[in-house]
Formats: structure tokens, C-alpha cells, sequence
């Protein structure tokens, strides 16, 4: 168990250096940001001149090593163009980002686990099909306009929320939701066609036939069984949302990583989407890691197999 | 029934964290959105719309400057010429930066120092390069001196030399200056929630007259649909990044107005170095291809104004004598073949897709070049991009955009002087009147220079001169606020209307 622990956290350093090496050198190819960060009435000597003292003109394997010998110690750089230590602010955006991920999140699981368990079981009702086209439709519903739908309805016409922003909980109810639905239907046509599966199992028969309630065959039995696929997904799912949700954030102006790192991708802002990038990984990594944990509890065979 | 209870107290407690948690505007405090939030708030360190809005609030410059392009007293109370190279100064007495300490020459000389120091790397230091320095002469008067004589240099002055507390950013150093700034306008900081609100409140020791709203927040709200609903819904009063598809239907709500602020002069930029482009009657042509009152009726409500020359019709020196090139298809298909092209040529056309309805006018101008002959191939790019290649030179044509300013020489010289950024066109003739213009410091005199540049790029077309869009803000019914030229939102003179 702890063997397998630490190997994990081992990967943790290697894919953490692997990102580092490959956004470097993409980003450094795909445009210099020294014309963007001057007004468009500098000159070219001026534009020269401050791409010299940046050391944007030395080779890429110098500037990476800079920037790799810098960050061992904790120091990203400053932001172009935010002129603030770049891991400062992504460190004081990411508190948001957890925040809106982490309600999404819940608000999808606990509708949808409870909605895939009884389609499931009650599979061909007209609950099934009803609320299987509920999922089909929070799918296929964008972000984007789901987002705006709930703005002119519960700010515009009600007047129960505020439009954007955040501070308080009325201004994380719309963007969680707008973010959460899709998953939602995500998770409840995931928990239904496992549970199905699982259903079918010898030892779901074996639980009915000792005469266990139906309660308890689905709830101890069945469940624990299905939560494998789900966790995994909504484990992969969680990290996506803190970096990943730039739309749902530009329609709520909610003060996300997703957005402080398109907006540093454009503006071609090197530090910015080093320090993005990186801490979005070692987070991304940790989630896995710590998804994994939940698989050992779980099913304690998966520490044996991986340990072989 | 115990159930039903817990699930009243909780749906109450939404509801009610829901309306306490709302921020409407409301008494004495003035809401105004933009489009995103500041990058920092040191005007010295930036040159972004949306930090230089806030910025002004907190900042002042010795002068304060004007739609023609003259200028007010700002902390400097007088000035006078002392020769073609020299202004002399007196700063108003007994005013304070918000921290207390006091406003004199020697801060007036830091703050020189500071902006046009290699350290800062101030996007604004470009601009004051005409100047060479402040001699402080008592704490009160100083002078400011120039390398060569500069007609615009007073209005360069207005806007670009924030005057900063020197005590203060000595002791906490450039990056915190950036984020919790000490200035002397009249607005001073109290907090800024970062990704949130900044809020600012009126400075009770302000030198001029003390706005009418105690306390200005500004927030960054990115979607414009968002924005507008933040206007419709009392949560903003007054928003910036207004498209013109929206804004009638602010103006139906009842709710707000418009006003406008600068304007978004664009044009489409010709490689006068390499063919067909160095060819004149090539670019004449592309000058009568291009419906322009069309596209300003279906694009833009017809709102546009229609650019005769380079120089804004709103901007001093633009000759009114002047008329933008007639809609000719003929006449441009006879100028074609005359230069050599009788079955037309093809050609690219690229654009930033970071400009706002900017897929609309490429395809217009593409259809309307077809009609001569001219196939274009649209060439969309990111800003960063589209910003390399350009270095690069590998546009042919090119949609770009500069704002009409009220100096001329604030845009002119940039886009036109052989020794600024190369915009694909070089001419000595030119560089002679934009030397002259700059250097002329009668102002009568100068406007006839300018007449002369604006009639001679006329002819030569450089560019395929378009259209002025005015952008304006939109402003709560509750709320007097007239936007300016200048394009920032300085909110002291904005009042609650009667």
C-alpha cells in the first residue's frame, strides 16, 4: 500500500516536469509577446529593444533552463503583463475555480446518482425514458446559452440572482448549475448502464436469493460495485472542470484559472501560462492520485494487482 | 411534516442569501463594468483599456486634456513658453497624494524618471520620447524640456504623465505599486477583490471639486450579454463594450442611454512594397471597389462616419474639403486594367479575429473586390499571429483599426512616419509634413499642414480609408454621464440626474 503510494506521487514529479518541457516550447513557438505588450504606436527599435532585455532573443534550451533553474525554487516569473509574480496569481484565482468545480460537481452527483439508480431499476418505466431524455437534453444543451437562459430568466425577468461576479452563494447558484447539468446527465446515463450491468451479476442473484431487501441488494451490493466507472470519470471530470471551464466563467465573470490561462495564452504571457499550467497539472495529477485512493477502498485488490 | 419544515428553512435561507448577496447599485455609489478586469492598477505599468480606466480615477496629470485637442489646468494651475524647447510650470498649492504626502516639483520629476526609466519598461514611454527632462526649480514651478519643438506636447503631457507619490513607491517597490496604488486624483483605492470588484472612494483632500458619488466600483464582466443584463437588472450603471447589434435593445429597455466615447477608426492596410500594391492606380481601385455606405447601413445602422483620408473627420487637421472615394466599380476596373491588371489578380486578406464584427466586413470587402475581378482569400488570425506575420511582412492586405484621437499627430505619425512601425508604406513627402506638422507650433498653421497630409494620402491610398465607428457606453437613466473621446471612464464628473 505505502510502495504503491509513493509511486504514485513519483509520477507526480515526472509528469509534472514532462508538462513544463512541452508547454515551454510550444508556447515560445507560437508568437512573441513583446508586440502585444507594447502599444501599437512603439517603434521596432523599441519593440527590438525590449525583446533583448526579456531574453526573448537567446535559444529556447537557454530560456528553459532560466526558467526550469528559477522554478525548482518556486519562482515562475513575473507576468507580462499582470507585472505580479505569475504562481501568485493563479494561486489567488484557483480558490474560485475549486469552489465552482468542486458545486458542479456536487450539485451533478447528487441528482444524478439517486436519478441513474431508479431508471435503472426501473428500467422501460416511463420514469426511465423521461428522465433519460432529461439527460439526453442537459447534454446536448451548450454552456454557453444555458448559462445566458439563466441569466435573463432568475436576474433580468425574476430579479432573484445577480447576473455575475462572485462573493456570495446566491452568485455560485447559476454558474454551478449551468456547468452542473450537463454532468449530471453525464452521471446518470453513466450510473444507470452500470447499475444495469451490475444488476446482472451472480452476486446481486446470490443477495436476493439469501432474501436481502431490495434496499439493501442495490444500496450495498450493487452500488459499491458501480461506483468504480463513476468515480474514475467524475475523478477525470473534477480536473477538467478547474482549468476547463472558460465559457461558463467569461458568461459569469466568475474569477477562474480557466480564463487567467486563455487570456495569458493569447497575449502570449510565458510566465503566466507556465505557472497556469503547471499548478493545473500537479492538480490534475493529485486528483488522480487521490481517485486512485478511493479505488483502494473500494476494491482493495486494485493495491495487490498494481503491486505485482 | 418535520421534513417539509427543514426543507422551508432551507429554501428561505437560499432566498434570502440570494437577495443579501446581491450587489445593486444604489445611493452614493456608481457601478461601472468594463470588459474585463484590470491587469494592475499602476497606469505607469500599462497601456490596457481597462487599467487605464481605473487608473485616471486615481491618478492626475499636470493638465487635463480636451475633445480639440487643447488642454485644461490639472495639478498644474498655470504654465507659460519660455522658449520652443521649454514649458515652465507652477503646480497648484497645498494638494496631496492620498497617502498625505505632498504634491510638489520633485515628485513631478519622479515621476518623469519613473516612466521613462529602462526598469519600468512603461508602454507609455514611447510617447514622451519628444521630452528630455524636468528641472525642478522650486517646489512649486519646474520645467520640462524638449529634445526638438512639439506642437503636441502639452496634450502628450496631459495624457500620458502621471504624476506618483515618490516616498511611497520607493518604499514598497513596483510590484505592490501595482496592485495597491497611491495617486492623486479623485478617487482613491480602498480595495481591490481580485477577480471581483475594485472599489474606490472619493478623496475628501482632492485639490478640485469632489465628485458627486462617494464610492466607485468598477468589475470586469467579460460576455456582453452578461454586461447588458448587469445594466438592465440595476446591478451596473454604467458598462463600456457596447456592439452595435445590442444597442438598440438597451435604448428599448427604458432603463439606460447611450453616450458616445471614442471611436474605432478602421481601414484596410495595403503592402505598398510589393505588387500589385506599389502600383497607385492598384489602390485607387480597391478605393472605389469598396461600397462603403452599404456596408455602414447593413453593418452598422448606418451610425458609421465615412473617412475621406486617414485623418478622422472628428480629429483636428481631417480637410473637410475632401470627400471619401465614390463607389465605382467601372471607374476601379479601368484603373486595373490601366495598371496592368484587366482580368484583376488574386490576393489575401487577414484580420485579427479579436475585432468586433470583423467576419462581416472581410466577407463585404471580399464580394465587393470579386465585382473588379479581385479574388481574395481571408486569412483570420489570433492577435499573436496576426502580429507575426505582420513583423514579418507577409500581409498583402490587412483590417486593422486605430482610435481617432483628437491630436493627429497621436495616430499619424505612428502609422505613417518612416522612422515609427512600418505599416507597409514609406514616402519622404509624407515624413516631411508629419515633421512639419509636429513641429509647427501655430495652431492655425498647423491645421493646414495636416490638410495637406490628409489630401496628399488621399491621392497616393495607402490604405483603403473606411469608416469611424463610435463606440459608446451605456448608461443607467439614473445616472448624467457624457463619455469622452479619449475613451476612458473617468467617472468624477458623472452625477445622479435630477
Amino acid at each position: 500500500m505505502g510502495r504503491y503510494i509513493l509511486k504514485r506521487l513519483w509520477h507526480t514529479v515526472y509528469v509534472t516536469v514532462g508538462i513544463s518541457i512541452i508547454s515551454f516550447f510550444f508556447i515560445h513557438l507560437s508568437g512573441d509577446p513583446v508586440m502585444l505588450m507594447l502599444p501599437p504606436d512603439a517603434t521596432h527599435a523599441e519593440v527590438e529593444k525590449l525583446r533583448q532585455e526579456l531574453g526573448f532573443n537567446d535559444p529556447l534550451p537557454l530560456q528553459y533552463w532560466r526558467f526550469a533553474s528559477r522554478a525548482v525554487k518556486g519562482d515562475l516569473g513575473i507576468s507580462l503583463y499582470h507585472r505580479v509574480p505569475a504562481l501568485n496569481l493563479v494561486l489567488e484565482m484557483l480558490p474560485a475555480s475549486l469552489e465552482l468545480a468542486g458545486a458542479a460537481m456536487l450539485i451533478a452527483l447528487l441528482v444524478s446518482i439517486p436519478l441513474g439508480i431508479i431508471s435503472a431499476v426501473k428500467r422501460g418505466s416511463l420514469w426511465d425514458v423521461t428522465s433519460m431524455l432529461g439527460a439526453l437534453l442537459g447534454l446536448s444543451m451548450p454552456h454557453f446559452w444555458l448559462g445566458i437562459m439563466l441569466i435573463l430568466v432568475f436576474s433580468v425577468k425574476l430579479g432573484w440572482l445577480p447576473t455575475s461576479g462572485r462573493g456570495t452563494l446566491a452568485h455560485l447558484i447559476m454558474p454551478s448549475l449551468a456547468l452542473g447539468l450537463s454532468l449530471m446527465a453525464m452521471f446518470a446515463r453513466l450510473t444507470r448502464s452500470v447499475i444495469l450491468e451490475v444488476l446482472c451479476q451472480d452476486y446481486v442473484r446470490t443477495a436476493r436469493a439469501k432474501g436481502l431487501v431490495e434496499r439493501l441488494v442495490i444500496g450495498k451490493h450493487a452500488l459499491k460495485n458501480a461506483m468504480i466507472p463513476l468515480v474514475t470519470v467524475a475523478g477525470m471530470q473534477f480536473g477538467f472542470l478547474i482549468g476547463g471551464t472558460v465559457i461558463i466563467e467569461t458568461v459569469f465573470a466568475w474569477p477562474g484559472v480557466g480564463r487567467l490561462v486563455v487570456q495569458a495564452i493569447f497575449s502570449r504571457d510565458y510566465p503566466l501560462v507556465q505557472a497556469s499550467v503547471l499548478v493545473l497539472s500537479v492538480l490534475f495529477v493529485l486528483i488522480n492520485f487521490l481517485t486512485d485512493l478511493i479505488y483502494l477502498y473500494l476494491d482493495p485488490q486494485i493495491s495487490f494487482l498494481e503491486a505485482k | 411534516m418535520k421534513k417539509r419544515m427543514v426543507w422551508t428553512i432551507l429554501a428561505m435561507g437560499l432566498i434570502s442569501v440570494a437577495l443579501g448577496g446581491s450587489v445593486f447599485a444604489a445611493g452614493d455609489t456608481l457601478v461601472v463594468v468594463q470588459e474585463a478586469e484590470p491587469v494592475g492598477l499602476d497606469i505607469m505599468q500599462s497601456s490596457i483599456q481597462t487599467t487605464m480606466s481605473v487608473g485616471y480615477n486615481i491618478n492626475d496629470t499636470l493638465l487635463k486634456p480636451q475633445e480639440d485637442a487643447t488642454v485644461k489646468p490639472g495639478l498644474a494651475e498655470k504654465w507659460e513658453k519660455v522658449d520652443d524647447l521649454t514649458w515652465k510650470f507652477t503646480l497648484i498649492k497645498g494638494a496631496t497624494f492620498h497617502n498625505g504626502e505632498p504634491i510638489n516639483s520633485a515628485a513631478v520629476k519622479f515621476s518623469f524618471d519613473r516612466i521613462m526609466s529602462d526598469t519600468l519598461k512603461s508602454p507609455h514611454k514611447g510617447k514622451l520620447n519628444s521630452f528630455k527632462e524636468v528641472t525642478v526649480l522650486d517646489d512649486n514651478t519646474f520645467t520640462i524640456t524638449m529634445n526638438q519643438p512639439y506642437a503636441p506636447g502639452l496634450y502628450m503631457l496631459a495624457q500620458y504623465l502621471f504624476i506618483v507619490p515618490p516616498a511611497y513607491i520607493q518604499k514598497v517597490g513596483d510590484v505592490e505599486y501595482n496592485i495597491n496604488p497611491v495617486g492623486s486624483g479623485a478617487y482613491k483605492l480602498v480595495k481591490w477583490n481580485k477577480g471581483q470588484d475594485i472599489i474606490l472612494e472619493a478623496y475628501d483632500k482632492y485639490y478640485g471639486p469632489q465628485p458627486a458619488y462617494k464610492k466607485l466600483v468598477f468589475k470586469g464582466i467579460p460576455e456582453e450579454a452578461s454586461r447588458i443584463a448587469a445594466l438592465l437588472t440595476g446591478e451596473a450603471d454604467v458598462i463600456s463594450g457596447v456592439p452595435v447589434h445590442q444597442r438598440k435593445k438597451i435604448l428599448d429597455s427604458g432603463k439606460a442611454y447611450l453616450t458616445d466615447q471614442m471611436g474605432s477608426m478602421n481601414y484596410l492596410g495595403l503592402n505598398t512594397y510589393e505588387k500589385p500594391f506599389s502600383d497607385v492606380k492598384v489602390r485607387q481601385a480597391i478605393n472605389h471597389a469598396i461600397n462603403r455606405p452599404l456596408i455602414n447601413k447593413a453593418l452598422f445602422n448606418d451610425k458609421a462616419i465615412l473617412c475621406a483620408g486617414p485623418i478622422s473627420p472628428r480629429t483636428m487637421g481631417a480637410d473637410p474639403a475632401l470627400k471619401p472615394y465614390a463607389y465605382d466599380p467601372a471607374l476601379a476596373k479601368k484603373l486595373l486594367a490601366e495598371a496592368g491588371y484587366p482580368n484583376g489578380f488574386e490576393t489575401r486578406l487577414a484580420y485579427g479575429t479579436y475585432m468586433p464584427q470583423i467576419q462581416e466586413q472581410a466577407e463585404a470587402f471580399a464580394a465587393d473586390l470579386a465585382k473588379i475581378g479581385v479574388k481574395v482569400t481571408l486569412e483570420p488570425f489570433e492577435r499573436a499571429v496576426m502580429w507575426d506575420r505582420y513583423k514579418n511582412k507577409l500581409h498583402q492586405m490587412y483590417i486593422y483599426f486605430w482610435d481617432d484621437a483628437p491630436e493627429p499627430d497621436r495616430y499619424m505619425y505612428s502609422l505613417f512616419h518612416s522612422k515609427s512601425r512600418d505599416y507597409y508604406y514609406k514616402n519622404e513627402t509624407v515624413d516631411q509634413l508629419l515633421d512639419k506638422g509636429r513641429t509647427t507650433m501655430d495652431p492655425a498653421a498647423r491645421v493646414k499642414v495636416y490638410n495637406e497630409l490628409d489630401r496628399y494620402l488621399y491621392k497616393d491610398a495607402p490604405w483603403v480609408y473606411l469608416y469611424v465607428i463610435p463606440e459608446v457606453y451605456a448608461v443607467s437613466n439614473a445616472v448624467d454621464y457624457k463619455g469622452m473621446r479619449d475613451g476612458y471612464l473617468i467617472m468624477n464628473t458623472a452625477k445622479p440626474k435630477k
